[in-house]
């Protein structure tokens, strides 16, 4: 428990001298206010492309166009600049070297994986609740916020998605040596995520749902119950991924 | 008692034979050198013994406990020194050796008295900038520091001295020698003259097998020849002696930098001398020098290698 | 009458462009401050590297630390 602590708190420090915390509050907050103002500018910017003569009736943009913007900026830069951010962890202390010290004094393999498991999910969910509340603020500001239990259960799947997004990212990190590698085979989870989502009847059980279907559930289409087999799939397929990175880097040549 | 014991362990990467039926052992409070050429397996044999790697065969016992591979208990009693020990390049010495300290569970008090005074102890008390601008020679000082930070029962330095300048060999062989009295040293080098500095007992690595093993002296006694060297007066005499004693000695050999003198070596050393002393005398020979020419390591090593 | 429409369209717009300003500039700021007083980069030079820091918003500097960085 000790090793834990020390191990995570080394983790911090990194994050922090390394500007990797930083770069991430500066994106997450960059993507919380562009949300609300690419939803109140682009009409405006249509309008004022609009020449004479020709009228575009533009409806008003509503709350519903800033949510709909952060659940679109958020998987799509967002967790792009997590995924990178976080992939050297592994493979970038595997190659330089560093791990070997820590191991030969005792660390158990087992606590450098959860160590930085912790670490990596304490920032995303940091630079989430950040972009979330500069969202919030501002829709609140121009507009109204109807409906904040919708719109806490979607962000909260949004994030349980991005937990699973570092799970995989370790297993894949624990697997091979080269940064681009793992973050090449996490791509490659992604995209077997997206293609099994082309078959209607899966998509119930994918953990894509809950990066594709958040705007459902806060226009009411859909209930938090139907993603109550996503989510489990998600939760099981993180903690096995978990496992398989500890699995497999036990047996790591260092 | 036996700190370390290696049985059989052998090791292939793919078809290349690395180690082949190693077997040595290092008793405890000694300096232990493991000596070998560059690419004998001197690191693949220290990976072993602290579970980086997994041998193909073999038993590693370190403080009669097994070694096993992944998930290494037995690090426990060792302080590990790699050839190139690598850091968290954004910490300070200090918040490196902290990390460490917690890492194997130590109290924070103890931890900071420790690492106070093995920075002194290594002569890094002053560097408190990020590891990152260090030299090659500080960062091997923090690797002793970082290693012997747990009081290790067993210290395992894998080639300490070969990247730095002859000064600063000579400190980290002091350091090595000064910590003796409280654990246990073994160190893989190839340069002969730090065994014949610190070192209690050897093992010698060739072509994936231990060559020899024991305390340097007895090694030195029993495999090395002893010779004499004679230096004469005038070619002729030396060509004289040459023919007579020609069924003496085993070695022959001239010596590069003086033409007039001959190095004889025999395994009876005092049967050698007896007789060429009677050469010399027969035939009215009298040399410049007499002397006798201890073993030296470097005379085995090299005998063990070119065979 | 257009400029006027511009101004007002620009006060109701500050308090959303006044921060994300700000953080552009932190973010482009730290980048060339690091930039310029480390030499070594995993590629790429000086120059190239701080032309990049300030010319490309956001993702700029995002690159710089990410891929270009050198191991201080």
């Amino acid at each position: 428990m000790k090793a834990y602590i020390a191990f995570t708190k080394k983790e911090w420090l990194e994050s922090i001298r390394t500007y990797r915390f930083f770069i991430l509050l500066a994106v997450f907050f960059i993507i919380g206010i562009m949300n609300p103002i690419t939803a109140k500018i682009t009409p405006e910017l249509l309008s004022s492309l609009a020449t004479e003569g020709i009228t575009i009736t533009i409806p008003e943009p509503t709350a519903m166009d800033s949510w709909l913007q952060f659940y679109k900026n958020v998987p799509q830069m967002g967790l792009i600049v997590l995924v990178i951010m976080f992939s050297g962890g592994m493979t970038g202390e595997c190659s330089k070297g560093t791990f070997v010290n820590m191991v030969t004094k005792g660390l158990k393999r087992s606590t450098i994986i959860l160590s930085k498991f912790t670490m990596s999910v304490c920032m995303w969910t940091i630079s989430l609740a950040l972009c979330f509340m500069i969202s919030t603020y501002y829709t609140a500001y121009y507009w109204n916020i109807d409906g904040l239990e919708q719109i806490l259960q979607s962000v909260a799947c949004l994030w349980l998605f991005g937990v699973f997004l570092i799970a995989i990212l370790l297993l894949m990190g624990a697997i091979v040596r080269s940064n681009y590698a793992c973050l090449l085979l996490v791509g490659g989870v992604v995209v077997t995520l997206f293609l099994i989502n082309m078959v209607p009847r899966l998509q119930e059980f994918n953990p894509i749902r809950l990066t594709s279907g958040n705007m459902s559930l806060i226009t009411s289409e859909m209930a938090i119950a139907d993603f109550v087999y996503s989510i489990s799939i998600t939760i099981i397929l993180t903690v096995l991924s978990l496992l398989g990175a500890i699995m497999v880097f036990n047996k790591k040549k260092l | 008692m036996n700190i370390l014991e290696v049985n059989e362990v052998s090791k292939a990467f793919g078809k290349q034979v690395i180690l082949d039926g190693v077997n040595f052992h290092v008793p405890e409070h000694s300096v232990f050198g493991f000596l070998g050429q560059n690419g004998a397996g001197k690191t693949t044999t220290m990976k072993i013994i602290l579970g980086l790697l997994q041998a193909d065969q073999g038993v590693v016992m370190v403080n009669g406990e097994r070694v096993t591979y992944g998930q290494t208990k037995t690090n426990r009693y060792i302080g590990y020194l790699p050839d190139v020990p690598e850091f968290y390049g954004y910490m300070k010495p200090l918040e490196y050796l902290a990390l460490c300290g917690e890492i194997t569970g130590m109290k924070k008090n103890e931890c900071k008295l420790r690492t106070e005074e093995l920075l002194d102890l290594v002569g890094l008390e002053k560097a408190n900038k990020k590891i990152a601008g260090f030299s090659r020679g500080m960062k091997q000082r923090l690797g002793i520091a970082q290693a012997l930070l747990s009081e290790p029962k067993l210290l395992v330095c894998d080639e300490p001295t070969s990247a730095l300048d002859p000064i600063g060999r000579k400190e980290i062989l002091d350091i090595l020698y000064k910590v003796k009295d409280k654990t246990t040293v073994m160190f893989s080098t190839h340069i002969l003259s730090d065994v014949e500095r610190i070192c209690d007992n050897i093992a010698l690595i060739h072509q994936g097998k231990i060559q020899m093993q024991g305390d340097l002296v007895t090694i030195k006694t029993n495999h090395a020849k002893e010779g004499i060297e004679i230096e004469f007066s005038k070619i002729e005499d030396l060509k004289r002696f040459q023919k007579e004693a020609k069924d003496l000695a085993n070695v022959f050999k001239g010596k590069e930098d003086s033409p007039l003198a001959i190095e004889l070596k025999a395994s009876n050393m005092n049967e050698l001398s007896k007789v060429s002393l009677q050469i010399l005398a027969q035939n009215d020979i009298v040399p410049v020098k007499f002397m006798c020419v201890k073993p030296t390591l470097e005379d085995l090593f090299m005998e063990i290698v070119k065979e | 009458m257009y400029l006027s429409t511009g101004l007002e369209q620009l006060q109701e717009y500050l308090p959303l462009l006044l921060p994300l300003i700000i953080v552009e500039l932190v973010l482009m700021i730290t980048a060339l401050v690091h930039v310029l007083r480390h030499n070594s980069y995993r590629f790429g030079n000086k120059v190239m590297w701080a032309i990049i820091v300030v010319v490309i918003q956001i993702f700029g500097p995002v690159v710089y630390f990410v891929l270009g960085r050198g191991d201080e």
